[in-house]
């Protein structure tokens, strides 16, 4: 991505929609992971995504319950919210693009779940209409 | 001709769109009041939806971006919520009457209680949104949507005074013995019943499903400006059958079968029959969108993957927000709330609801940064300013003018 372009993250990056590699949507720049370097810089390091990473953003009581009921709902694994490490985008338009698929990124479990337990059992959830 | 097909689209949303429950029964209600003396607020509601559709499809085409994407990028996280749960209400609540409306249409027919047909219904807008392709759904419901015409034979078989209509329409009167707040409140819900916001929502959203690109804009402005004036002028001839037959013998419309009697009485049976095929059809199409829309609204908003393009399974998270739509719609209409009531909240609070979506896609479709050569011109930006600043108006005076003239009475 060097290409010398300034970009301002709240109006260009936050909160834009991001596509993965076969053009299917991935999620919204729910938030963004920003990394001191040693010489006091930061750098974008990557995309946080779900509701721990909007919730604070939206602030408030509503913010705060979003953020607490999805950690809580949470697997041990996943202490952290989903994150896509920002060397995979590939093109900062109207869209955010990333190099890989979105069943590689692994980043929404709400999808999994939903998929698993409702809309997967549903006769016909396999073939598009 | 596959320039041609794609113009269906436009029809749908016409038909579908334009005319849908809360089009039928606001315009037959003026009608039966005011005659044709409000039809001015239906002219600049069509006026207003063209430029609304018209940015929203060219913002489509050129960004693949759909409405609610926009808005959540424009106003930002917090007030895009806030807009998402107003502009979901809305459209919730315009699903419910369009559900009502298939239902009443049913009993129309076939004299079977409409509760015993709601869950049906629902069942038959679920089943179609799960497996028919959407090109399928469009022309279907928009073909058989164009049945409304029999309203315009009605209006000509009644050979009404056409300079005495004409008169009505150019100069506005407010007729006597009525109140100025519920001539405007009723100027208001006409205005809402033309400019509803699920139209932009599915029509952007349907633009982005059939992958519109800068090549399609053209295609998109056909679907306006052919579509939506004939949607009006369905709507006119509605209000005018209604306030030709119904308005002489003071009948004031509360239901769905008094919509259609003005049709009965000017072109027989046939005709009847033909304007409740249309009915079903205009509200069974509207349905969908709306149930759709409920379901883009939320995905739009969290970046999830939606629509009928992809497998289900791929678009997880949107199909169980149509799915609880749909349900939370049923249990609504079980509560035996009178469907036609809720049509003439729906159209008001659509009203309000408007600026939430028609400011940030204003916004975005003067952005040349962001639409490049197709940012809105000189003209279009006076004509979307000017109309900006009427949905304003409209939406701040709606809900105090509900509140002072009682909804209306």
């Amino acid at each position: 991505m060097a290409d010398g372009r300034q970009l301002d993250l709240q109006l260009q990056l936050l909160d834009r929609q991001v596509v993965d590699a076969g053009g299917r949507l991935v999620c919204k720049v729910d938030d963004l992971e920003l990394t001191a370097t040693d010489d006091g810089r930061l750098l974008v390091t990557a995309i946080l995504i779900g509701p721990r990473a909007l919730g604070p953003r939206i602030g408030g009581r509503l913010g705060r319950w979003m953020a607490g009921i999805a950690q809580r709902l949470s697997t041990p694994d996943r202490q952290l919210p989903p994150r896509i490490d920002f060397g995979q985008v590939t093109d900062i338009g109207t869209a955010i693009a990333i190099a890989r698929r979105r069943s590689e990124v692994d980043v929404a479990p709400l999808d999994d779940w939903v998929d698993e337990h409702l809309i997967g059992r549903i006769p016909g959830a396999g073939h598009a209409s | 001709m596959k320039r041609l097909l794609a113009v269906a689209l436009g029809v749908l949303t016409a038909i579908g769109g334009f005319v849908d429950i809360g089009d039928l029964v606001t315009n037959a209600l003026v009608g039966s009041r005011y005659g044709l003396s409000l039809a001015w607020a239906t002219l600049i509601g069509l006026v207003g939806i063209c430029v609304f559709a018209e940015m929203s499809g060219r913002v489509a085409a050129v960004t693949g971006r759909a409405t609610f994407d926009l808005v959540r990028e424009r106003l930002g996280p917090r007030a895009g919520l806030a807009n998402l749960v107003a502009s979901f209400l809305v459209t919730g609540l315009t699903f419910v009457a369009e559900i009502g409306g298939v239902a009443l249409s049913l009993e129309l027919v076939t004299s079977v209680y409409y509760l015993l047909w709601v869950p049906l219904v629902a069942l038959a807008v679920w089943l179609v949104i799960w497996r028919v392709r959407f090109s399928v759904l469009e022309n279907v419901f928009g073909l058989l949507g164009l049945a409304l015409i029999v309203f315009g034979v009605a209006l000509w078989q009644l050979h009404p005074s056409w300079t005495g209509l004409l008169h009505q329409v150019a100069v506005p009167h407010k007729p006597d013995g009525e109140g100025t707040p519920t001539y405007l409140y009723y100027a208001i819900a006409l205005f809402g019943a033309a400019m509803t916001p699920y139209e932009v929502f599915f029509f952007s959203s349907g633009g982005v499903e059939e992958r519109w690109t800068r090549k399609d804009i053209i295609t998109s402005r056909i679907n306006v400006f052919i579509g939506f004036p004939l949607g009006a002028a369905l709507s006119l001839a509605i209000a005018a059958v209604s306030a030709l037959v119904l308005l002489p013998v003071g009948v004031n419309v509360d239901t769905l079968g008094q919509v259609g009697l003005p049709v009965a009485v000017a072109a027989g049976k046939i005709a009847l029959a033909v304007a409740i095929l249309g009915f079903v059809a205009a509200t069974f199409g509207a349905a969908l969108e709306t149930g759709l829309s409920a379901g883009y609204t939320v995905a739009q908003y969290f970046g999830w993957q939606w629509g009928k393009y992809v497998r289900p399974r791929e678009a997880a998270r949107y199909h169980a927000v149509v799915l609880l739509s749909v349900l939370a719609a049923v249990a609504v209409l079980l509560t035996t709330v009178d469907p036609v009531k809720v049509t003439e909240y729906s159209v008001v609070f659509s009203a309000v609801a408007l600026p939430l979506t028609y400011f940030p896609i204003l916004v975005v479709a003067n952005d040349p940064d962001y639409m490049g050569d197709s940012a809105n011109g000189r003209v279009t930006n006076a004509l979307a300013t000017g109309m900006l600043v009427v949905i304003v108006v409209a939406s701040v005076a709606a809900i105090p003018l509900m509140i002072a003239t009682k909804a209306g009475q």
